[in-house]
């Protein structure tokens, strides 16, 4: 474990990367639990003091960042034509 | 031209900051028009006839759950450049291919506290209940000539049931009370001494009620019975631990979870090992102990979906209902039941005029007009349902993706048309008058 301890500027960032990421889904569901799914994550890890565990943790937030913002566009390239009636 | 056209579009979208509400409808046209399926205009649709201009809010999670998007990422690589068959032994496209697939292998086997080596992959739960009822019963088929399994079994099993019937196996149907829960005692009574299997499913799938499991396990323990489990709409949804329900085999399909399509799991214990006839011939190798060839891509993505961990509440939805509705029954046990099926009947209503009522949102029910047959769920039947309330039912299914507002829009559009029809209902009027309908003598035609 050579990598350096996580900073708390770092950490808002994947958090905020995470929300912008979320918004960018078509699909109002998915769209929806991405948000949600991000504020319970880093609510559930707001307390974690030891620093692999802080880190293992943004690694993991990291590749699912990567993994929304890949999905946002494939979501996007085949958007249906009409909007769930919760955004109608 | 198109793929310059698509790669400006996909920059697009990277850099574009997220401020307008415009974005959700996403991307622009030109991606729409070089990769998207023909689009209808933007406004509305129409199918079967009729016009729809909004996509209706999704409660039919038992039928089938969307995909997650982190499980069609982890899938989308072995569509595109890895696409090689994990049978194939000599070169790169199978070795990272099986390696794919050994991975999800173990992601489904820490699921339900087993190992690797027990678990294969099918096209689904109806295969792997095929496999299980026909597949272990034909083996031993010397010695065991007797099935014992529940009333309210999916229909793959009943029909697997019905098969080993003509072939001259015999089969008890055991019932289940008014909560659909299966008598114990019943059950340890039905046990012969050449029952060569106990099929009851965990959870099940039209009306959410969860078995007693590690007490069925217990029994066929008791009289070393193997004991088979579907537990497609039980995994992710409630606990499930092979060794705790002492099942010998269990069934497991992928698209109840938010995983793939046409990909399921058949666990299948070692010790004491459990053997099946193969049903196919040729896709399985080693007695069948092998993956189908077809799974193996999707399976990729198979064991991310079953990692399930936050799960729909129909408390939300069943006490917005009840405070605003009398005459809301729920079918089967309130305290054993998986929160995320909620199926209610509600008196006096007609049910096909309530589901053609409710077409903003996508639910299932247990009468007629959704099935193939004019007879009402064997299921509510089983359970004792009247046939009236039978043909009410609704079966709401709640998932990971499901919203809070989602659900108070349901339960909104649900009172209101519930509303609609009891107020043109004559019944609902004779009702409100202290009459009791039961005692009618309606006159024929």
């Amino acid at each position: 474990m050579a990598s350096a301890a996580i900073s708390r500027g770092e950490v808002l960032h994947l958090y905020r990367s995470l929300l912008r990421t979320a918004r960018q889904f078509c699909d109002y569901n998915i769209r929806e639990y991405t948000k949600r799914r991000t504020i319970d994550a880093f609510r559930q890890n707001q307390n974690l003091t030891d620093s692999a565990a802080i880190s293992a943790a943004y690694s993991d937030g990291k590749s699912q960042l990567d993994v929304a913002k890949r999905q946002a566009i494939v979501y996007s390239l085949y958007a249906p034509t009409i909007k769930s009636v919760m955004e109608a | 031209m198109a793929t310059k056209l698509l790669a400006s579009a996909l920059r697009q979208t990277l850099n574009k900051k997220t401020t307008s509400s415009s974005l959700h409808r996403c991307l622009s046209t030109a991606a729409a028009l070089t990769t998207a399926p023909p689009s209808q205009n933007d406004e509305a649709m129409t199918i079967k006839g009729l016009k729809i201009s909004a996509r209706p809010l999704y409660l039919d999670m038992q039928a089938t759950s969307p995909v997650d998007p982190r499980v069609l990422d982890a899938m989308l690589p072995y569509y595109l450049a890895r696409y090689g068959n994990p049978h194939s032994r000599t070169h790169l496209y199978g070795w990272e291919s099986d390696q794919a697939v050994e991975t999800a292998r173990s992601q489904i086997a820490d699921l339900i506290g087993a190992s690797p080596k027990e678990i294969v992959f099918t096209s689904g739960a109806t295969e792997s209940n095929n496999i299980s009822v026909k597949g272990v019963m034909k083996f031993y088929k010397e010695k065991k000539r007797h099935v014992v399994t529940t009333q309210t079994e999916h229909k793959c099993v009943l029909d697997s049931c019905r098969h080993l019937q003509q072939e001259g196996f015999e089969v008890t149907y055991l019932p289940v009370g008014n909560d659909g829960i299966v008598d114990l005692e019943k059950l340890r009574g039905s046990i012969r001494p050449d029952t060569g299997l106990v099929s009851v499913m965990a959870v099940n799938n039209e009306i959410g009620v969860i078995q007693p499991m590690e007490e069925i396990g217990k029994i066929c323990r008791e009289f070393n019975v193997p004991f088979h489990t579907d537990a497609a709409q039980a995994l992710g949804k409630i606990p499930v631990d092979v060794d705790r329900w002492n099942v010998s085999l269990m069934s497991l399909s992928g698209h109840k979870i938010y995983g793939p399509k046409g990909v399921g799991a058949l666990y299948m214990r070692r010790r004491p090992r459990i053997r099946v006839e193969a049903q196919m011939n040729g896709g399985w190798t080693r007695e069948g102990d092998k993956e189908r060839d077809s799974a193996y891509a999707i399976s990729g993505g198979n064991g991310r979906g079953m990692r399930a961990g936050e799960e729909g509440d129909g408390e939300r939805l069943l006490n917005g209902v009840r405070a605003k509705l009398d005459g809301v029954v729920v079918n089967g046990s309130v305290e054993r039941r998986y929160a995320g099926n909620l199926n209610l009947s509600f008196a006096y209503v007609e049910g096909e005029s309530l589901l053609m009522g409710l077409k903003d949102v996508a639910v299932s029910s247990g009468s007629a007009c959704t099935s193939a047959s004019l007879e009402p769920s064997y299921v509510l039947r089983a359970l004792g349902v009247d046939e009236d309330m039978a043909h009410t039912s609704i079966r709401f299914g709640i998932g990971r993706f499901t919203t809070e507002e989602e659900i108070d829009r349901a339960v909104e559009l649900t009172v209101q048309q519930v509303d609609k029809l009891r107020e043109m209902s004559p019944l609902y009027e004779m009702v409100k008058e202290g009459i009791d309908i039961k005692q009618i003598q309606w006159s024929q035609h």
